[in-house]
């Protein structure tokens, strides 16, 4: 294009110095107008350097009528008086020489208000499309509504989730090697009730404030669980000392800045180590409206654990919690996990009957019509948050047990994994 | 506007790699060039058993009848016909008692490839090492059927290291020497002819700081097809040294890579490049003549590696652990050509270098001769295609369901045949005579027992296998 565009260059710049010099009209006649007319009206009719621009176009004003010029100022008068905006700038006074205008966009617009003028135009015609679209549509389903047919389907919102990059190694309820690695795998004792979960709690070496305080909250949460000073011991020593006490696993808070920032579970005696990134942080005593939990063993909820690195971690966690919850406690803990970060939640949860306003009305006959009221009523979940509140992120998965130098690892979070926000490992 | 990564997968030579794994699976993945050189998994050996989770794992990849032997967890070695997976030999837990094989685990097995001179060619030869250093030379034959007893048993056994625990275990080319290492244990070379200890490394000495890395060395390869005396080894420290016993005893040479044990090294042919595999997941090719690292193969590894190996023929590795993925690398670009997600945490990887893609394609084609086996297998006079397909469904569903007692069936069934082939006496051979149409065979049966047997006993198996592959491909 650059070639052609110089070509055509170096022929107008022949053609209009030799009219010029010499005021010969027959030598504008050779001149293509198909280039005057697309180096008149196109905004730049030169990608050469900016003088050679200047140049070119003060050598067309000499040449061609003046009258071009003033034109397009009128035009844009014209423009702006018109309320129809977008058929005015294609029309033309006179039109005669004007063929074909290349469309001009907002962005091209120098002037601030004459620009954000037409955006704001733009804008507004969208809108009114759209409120359009949605009345068509709203009109369509009524119409289907009252003539009994069939609605027309409901579009699904594409969500990060749904539109998640296919991944092989989510795991099918049919694959019987699953079922066969989960029976051989470390959790499979304490999940078949063989060993019951025994947790230690600890520390890193230094602590103070909200770690300690995390500590209290998951030792209400987790039964069975134990809190020991950190002090000055090894986590390797501690590994040991927990595997001759017959502790089914190990959690560390990692605190940074008197922050809780990392959470370190550890399945013993050969299970797998998991490093979570630890955030959002809200302690039992800081969220609003909290109950107090029960010393009922809880539920556990484990949600959205799909692929075989999820399925592991979900099974390490399940690991931590007995497996026989006490359901009378009305009690539930909550791991949920989407798009890689796993959500912690607990809460006490109570079913209600709602009653109707009818019974309310007459209450004096309550005892009577208590039967009644009960078939009436819609049954529903109410759910009070206790407890801590945290998010997860697993940052690495170790085979075995904690070993930072000659440690195997199952799983690494590495940057150059994070090519795209649609894959997701769990 | 979704970002999605393309499918970097620039497709495969037509090979063929198993993979053995932790709940005891044997997995044949193949890629033939007709399905655009997209490896699949075609064949499932074994049940999931934790008990019987494969420790290690060698091959003799020759072209007749290649054996692959395997180390299981509960201490029993088991020859199995690479071909097929017919288990053909099965060793006990040596002549120890079950309470050793516990904490006694092997850690390496080496299948020799090359037959010692006297003995014919069913027998073979097999090192084993356990983690305590108690390793046992075992030459034997093998039986025509796998209930009985091994004959011609001769045992070698002798302790390689008095303290520490053995970790790697490696043969050299030629299959004299013999190299050991582990945790406490420093690399130790022995002669395999005489099992006498030749030459012990040394530790480095300490570094400036005075500190002294405890000996633990992970991994170990011999450097050069025909010289035992330079070799590499992975240490736990992430370092990997160099050694060469005609030079001196410390290391030549040692540099570190990245900050995880190095699991896995495996040479090249040339005799100049390594591969080394860490535990996160890292996969390099190094010069360990100047010691440079060649560069990384790149590929969204995230699980430690465990074994690599390296193709024949093919410039190609493979590389598989933790992360449950069998990847194929090219060597020159250091590309991912494929990665096939095989489901359990694998731990070894072995090559078949005689996978042949046109026998595959022409196996499709159902073989105009007549086939003895399958007439006396069953002695229906059905089509032979038809045949075909039932025999695979047959194969197919006993391989499902199948616990030993199917697989003994099936295997005592196809011992039958061969026992027929095998017999000497002149009725059943022939019968078959007559059944088969060839001459050639008479021909063959003059040449000398052995052969013929041996011949025949390929061509039945080269025959199971094209079968089933055949069929594979016709089924997709």
């Amino acid at each position: 294009m650059d070639q052609k565009h110089q070509d055509a260059h170096n022929e107008l710049k022949n053609t209009t110095a030799e009219a010029t010099r010499s005021g010969n009209k027959a030598l504008i006649k050779p001149f293509p107008s198909r280039f005057a007319i697309t180096l008149s009206f196109s905004s730049y009719p030169c990608r050469c350097r900016r003088n050679h621009r200047r140049l070119c176009i003060r050598r067309l004003q000499s040449t061609r009528s003046s009258e071009v010029m003033g034109k397009k100022r009128k035009e844009r008068e014209a423009q702006s008086d018109d309320d129809d905006s977008s058929k005015s700038r294609t029309k033309r006074t006179d039109s005669d020489k004007l063929v074909v205008k290349p469309q001009l966009l907002p962005s091209m617009i120098k002037n601030k208000d004459k620009r954000s003028a037409v955006y704001a135009k733009i804008k507004h015609e969208k809108k009114v499309e759209k409120r359009k679209n949605a009345k068509a549509r709203e009109a369509l389903e009524n119409r289907a509504l009252e003539l009994g047919e069939e609605l027309p389907p409901k579009k699904i919102p594409r969500t990060i989730e749904n539109t998640r990059e296919a991944d092989e190694t989510v795991c099918k309820p049919d694959d019987e090697e699953l079922f066969a690695g989960n029976d051989a795998d470390e959790f499979s004792s304490i999940l078949t009730s063989e060993r019951a979960p025994k947790v230690l709690m600890t520390t890193c070496r230094f602590n103070s404030t909200r770690g300690p305080a995390l500590i209290k909250d998951l030792l209400t949460i987790i039964p069975n669980a134990e809190y020991y000073k950190r002090g000055t011991y090894d986590l390797k020593n501690i590994v040991e000392y927990a595997n001759n006490k017959e502790f089914t696993s190990i959690i560390v808070v990692h605190t940074s800045r008197r922050e809780p920032d990392a959470l370190l579970i550890i399945g013993l005696p050969n299970g797998p180590t998991a490093h979570f990134k630890l955030s959002n942080l809200v302690l039992h005593k800081d969220l609003k409206n909290h109950g107090n939990p029960t010393s009922h063993k809880p539920e556990l909820v484990l949600n959205n654990f799909t692929t075989r690195l999820g399925h592991r971690v979900g099974r390490l966690i399940q690991s931590l919690f007995p497996q026989d919850p006490e359901f009378h406690g009305r009690r539930v803990v909550t791991f949920h996990n989407q798009r890689d970060f796993i959500f912690f939640r607990h809460h006490r949860y109570v079913f209600e009957t709602k009653e109707n306003k009818q019974i309310d009305a007459n209450d004096k006959s309550k005892d009577t019509e208590d039967g009644k009221k009960q078939l009436k009523g819609k049954i529903i979940a109410r759910l009070q948050e206790c407890g801590p509140r945290f998010t997860l992120k697993l940052t690495s998965l170790q085979h075995g047990t904690f070993d930072t130098k000659g440690g195997e690892y199952e799983w690494v979070h590495k940057p150059e994994m994070d090519t795209s926000r649609r894959r997701f490992f769990l | 506007m979704p970002r999605t990564t393309t499918v970097e997968s620039a497709g495969c030579p037509p090979l063929r790699a198993l993979t053995f794994d932790v709940l005891g699976l044997i997995k044949v993945t193949e890629a033939r060039s007709k399905l655009g050189g997209v490896p699949k998994v075609v064949e499932r050996w074994g049940q999931p058993e934790s008990s019987r989770c494969v420790l290690a794992a060698s091959t003799n990849d020759r072209k007749i009848d290649p054996l692959l032997a395997v180390a299981r967890k509960s201490g029993v070695i088991e020859l199995i016909s690479s071909i097929n997976g017919d288990l053909r030999v099965s060793l006990p837990s040596g002549n120890q008692a079950d309470v050793q094989s516990q904490e006694d685990n092997i850690v390496g097995l080496h299948l020799f490839k090359k037959q010692t001179s006297e003995s014919s060619s069913r027998s073979c030869t097999l090192l084993t090492c356990t983690t305590k250093g108690l390793s046992t030379l075992r030459s034997f034959t093998i039986p025509k059927s796998p209930g009985d007893s091994t004959s011609d048993d001769t045992q070698v056994t002798w302790n390689v290291c008095a303290a520490g625990n053995v970790l790697c275990c490696k043969v050299d080319d030629n299959e004299n020497y013999a190299l050991f290492g582990g945790k406490g244990v420093e690399v130790n070379i022995w002669d395999l002819a005489t099992h006498t200890k030749i030459w012990t490394a040394k530790s480095p000495p300490k570094n400036s700081l005075g500190i002294f890395t405890p000996t633990w060395f992970t991994s170990a390869t011999f450097l050069c097809k025909d010289d035992h005396r330079k070799f590499v080894g992975g240490t736990n420290s992430h370092q990997v040294r160099l050694y060469d016993m005609a030079a001196q005893r410390r290391p030549v040479m040692s540099f570190d890579f990245r900050e995880t044990p190095i699991k896995a090294i495996t040479e090249d042919q040339d005799g100049n490049t390594i591969y080394i595999g860490n535990g996160s997941g890292d996969l390099a090719s190094v010069d360990i003549r100047t010691g440079k690292l060649l560069g990384c193969f790149l590929g969204k590894c995230s699980g430690s590696i465990r074994s690599i190996a390296r193709h024949p023929d093919l410039p190609m590795i493979a590389s598989c652990g933790l992360d449950s993925y069998l990847r194929i690398w090219d060597i020159k670009s250091r590309q991912l050509l494929s990665a096939v997600f095989l489901k359990q945490h694998l731990t070894n990887v072995v090559f078949d270098s005689h996978f042949n893609d046109e026998e595959v394609a022409a196996a499709s084609v159902p073989p105009s001769e007549p086939k003895e086996e399958d007439e006396l297998i069953e002695r229906d006079e059905e089509s032979k295609s038809r045949n075909v397909v039932k025999r695979k469904k047959k194969k197919s569903k006993s391989r499902d369901v199948d616990d030993d007692e199917s697989h003994s069936v099936k295997r005592k069934k196809s011992k039958k045949s061969q026992n027929e082939d095998d017999d000497v006496d002149e009725g059943p051979r022939s019968k078959e005579k007559k059944k088969s149409k060839k001459a050639k065979n008479v021909d063959n049966y003059e040449e000398g027992l052995l052969s013929v047997e041996h011949e025949k006993l390929k061509k039945v198996k080269g025959r199971k296998s094209k079968k089933s592959k055949g069929q594979r491909v016709d089924l997709e």
